[in-house]
């Protein structure tokens, strides 16, 4: 068996075979070993526009197989987050001052900018634990805990998952259950809804700290058409209430002719809001529901991974998303995946960039941009290579750019000439490792 | 021998089939949920490995191997399958210059691999080795003529032709994924529907410890597994494995304990990991150079 001659063992041995059997194998082998641990490891950056949102975010995901496909799933997330976001209050030519949520300082923003709250600046860790098993013959059960917690919040959740397979296992219904309380402690205390923003040191609208329960139940239905194709349905029904406010953002009360935000004069000595802002006032329940479908097909190596969601709520918002990813294989050990996701939501029934201050208020008004009506794109492109069995890096860049319009309707007095929704444009970079041991 | 007898029992998305066969537990899982569909298939599977074991074990007399090995130098023919398993020895002692023999067996006379210290004497190795070489063989097909005291074995080959053959069968009896396995020489002809592929758990070294070291997912294809902790030989603190090189009559030296091979079929991984024994030190670097998937316990 010299060196040289090694490879061509196997050639002749692949061919003797053939010869004894008097068959050539239907198909090539297939066997990969499964490691005791595979690792799922990401590193994200997202950088918005304008030196908003910036945030740095660590994944690891470690999952355990044991014999008889159970599974358990550990899961670590910390996130830095630094930067500003809109504060609710529409630009116009003068400057404007707020204070701050710690209700200790002000700040001033610039005339003829979207006014930001630049004390926006967070670490999140959370972490997360569930366990999957074969339950009876055709079941499947799994249940997790979740837990997350920055300076002003504390999530703990649970969920529990049950998964049936019949039609020779070509079919599979699943129903989903989670429940999260959250607690909120907002810096400074919760403000009393549509109250108005104070002068420094005044901190007689706050109240302590809060919570919000939420109810998820998903009901699924996954088709294996042929060893190709495969299609998902679900329905996922979800309710929250509690305290869903953003302690932190407000809406301006406006002139109703000029539309331009009603001046304030602080206490003499103090310094204080330049104008006359409220903080916003949501309802303490939100009842969702929305339909998601995705197919994911195999051809030849390349993959086609596409969804739809349909989303509706009791807030009047309803959005679509399409996302398409389409895996294209280069060689046998790497990949591009283009991505591309659009997204569109109508607004809030209580969404008002701003008040008139001529009107009685509103049980409810918000003017956080997330809420108002928008048209999302994003644009990426995922390079991945596999370094050994179960080994594999991917770099993962990505463009995303959100477009928002007011109604006519909402906008007051001469605003409709003005930028008033804060556009948003991100990147995000990603860089991940999968591995197992 | 063992009753010829199988079970079925059901399991979770699967039926599991169990009989004995050459003197191995044997296993077949068949994903259906059919109970008579599976017990069709099983009676295929057993019924090929019996019939498999009768043709060719050494130990039954008037069989096809024992009339070749009581020939006495006589020119012998043989059936169609036999010389297709003669010409496969044939083409397996070129391709590892010599030392794939299925005329090594009477090597057994002087080793027994008990875990006892009884390693032979270097004479007693030496006159065996006369009766021992494919090259002293005359083979046309399809007539066989041995030298008289010349054995021929067809074990090195016997289980892994076993499970090709009747994971064939099995397959032709009905459409549905099947794993067979035949004291570790494995087969699945498909993965379970839904399934990323059969959990083929690879038994630790220590036989004490009673976990598999390795979880392999087999889709298609066959892993077979070489080598055997239990069966060894220890004196003045050397150990000596089971695998013997009939060129020399004694064990090959720095053969792992243990090599797992996957390839298309039982019969190529199974030849692969002997071979890779048979390289003793150089088995990684002969396994690499192949560029097949394998294991090695050393």
């Amino acid at each position: 068996m010299s060196r040289d001659n090694n490879k061509s063992i196997a050639v002749s041995l692949a061919t003797a075979s053939c010869a004894l059997l008097g068959t050539t194998p239907s198909s090539p082998v297939s066997a990969q070993e499964q490691h005791t641990w595979d690792f799922d490891t990401a590193l994200l950056y997202y950088g918005e526009n304008d030196d908003r949102v910036e945030d740095i975010s660590l994944n690891v995901l470690a999952r355990r197989n044991f014999l008889d496909d159970r599974i358990l799933t550990l899961g670590l997330t910390v996130d830095s987050l630094t930067g500003a976001t809109p504060i609710g209050a529409i630009p116009f030519d003068g400057p404007q001052t707020f204070t701050t949520p710690s209700g200790l300082q002000t700040r001033t923003r610039p005339a003829n900018e979207i006014p930001l709250d630049d004390t926006f600046l967070d670490t999140r860790y959370a972490i997360s634990a569930s366990w999957q098993q074969p339950f009876g013959r055709m079941n499947s059960i799994s249940a997790g805990l979740t837990a997350s917690g920055e300076y002003d919040y504390f999530h703990l959740g649970g969920n529990f998952e049950i998964s049936h397979d019949f039609n020779k296992r070509n079919s599979t219904v699943s129903l989903a259950f989670a429940f999260a309380r959250d607690e909120i402690d907002p810096v400074g205390g919760a403000p009393v809804p549509l109250s108005r923003m104070l002068d420094v040191g005044d901190l007689s609208n706050r109240l302590g700290d809060d919570n919000k329960d939420v109810i998820d139940i998903v009901a699924g239905f996954t088709q294996v058409i042929n060893r190709n194709w495969l299609v998902q349905v679900n329905y996922s029904f979800s309710d929250s209430s509690g305290y869903l406010n953003d302690p932190y953002k407000i809406v301006g009360l406006v002139d109703p002719v000029s539309g331009d935000p009603v001046p304030r004069t602080p206490t003499p000595g103090v310094d204080g809001p330049s104008h006359e802002y409220l903080f916003e006032s949501r309802p303490d329940g939100r009842t969702k529901h929305s339909l998601y479908a995705q197919t994911k097909v195999y051809l030849g190596g390349q993959v086609l991974d596409a969804s739809y969601r349909f989303m509706t709520d009791d807030w009047d918002i309803d959005s679509h998303t399409v996302d398409l990813h389409y895996r294209w294989p280069l060689g046998s050990d790497s990949y591009l995946e283009p991505h591309l996701r659009y997204y569109t939501q109508t607004h809030a029934d209580f969404y008002r960039p701003s008040l008139d201050a001529s009107l009685p208020l509103p049980a409810y008004a918000s003017a956080d941009y997330r809420l108002g009506e928008f048209d999302a794109l994003t644009v990426g492109l995922k390079y991945g290579w596999r370094t050994g069995p179960g080994g594999e890096w991917s770099a993962r860049l990505e463009f995303y750019k959100a477009d928002g319009s007011v109604p006519g309707n909402l906008l007051i007095g001469n605003q409709g000439g003005r930028e008033i929704y804060p556009d948003l444009d991100a990147v995000i970079a990603q860089i991940s490792y999968r591995f197992g041991l | 021998m063992a009753a010829r007898s199988t079970t079925l029992k059901r399991k979770r998305g699967y039926f599991e089939g169990a009989f004995q066969a050459m003197g191995s537990p044997c296993e077949m899982l068949c994903a259906t949920d059919d109970q008579s569909v599976a017990q069709q298939v099983l009676d295929v599977v057993a019924g090929e490995a019996w019939r498999i074991e009768d043709k060719f074990s050494r130990y039954l007399p008037g069989n096809i191997v024992d009339r070749i090995n009581q020939s006495d130098g006589e020119p012998l023919d043989v059936d169609e399958e036999t010389a297709n398993l003669l010409d496969f020895a044939d083409s397996l002692h070129r391709l590892s210059d010599g030392r794939f023999d299925i005329t090594s067996g009477v090597l057994r006379q002087a080793w027994v691999f008990d875990g006892s210290d009884n390693v032979p004497h270097e004479a007693q190795v030496r006159s065996i080795l006369a009766a021992i070489g494919w090259h002293k063989v005359r083979w046309e097909r399809p007539t066989i003529t041995l030298e008289p005291g010349m054995q021929i074995d067809f074990g090195g080959v016997g289980k892994e032709y076993a499970v090709d053959k009747a994971a064939d069968l099995g397959t032709r009896r009905a459409d549905v994924p099947l794993l067979i396995n035949f004291g570790g020489d494995i087969v699945a002809t498909a993965p379970p529907e839904g399934s990323q592929g059969w959990q083929v758990g690879i038994e630790a070294l220590d036989p004490s410890v009673r976990k598999a070291e390795r979880v392999i997912r087999l889709s298609n294809g066959a892993l077979a597994t070489s080598g055997d902790a239990r069966r060894y030989l220890l004196k003045d603190g050397v150990r000596y494995g089971h695998i013997l090189d009939p060129t020399s009559g004694w064990p090959i030296a720095a053969a792992p304990r243990s090599i797992t091979v996957a390839a298309d079929t039982c019969t190529q991984a199974g030849m692969l990991a002997t071979l890779a024994m048979l390289a003793g030190a150089g088995a990684e670097a002969f396994l690499s150079a192949q560029a097949v998937q394998f294991w090695i316990q050393r």
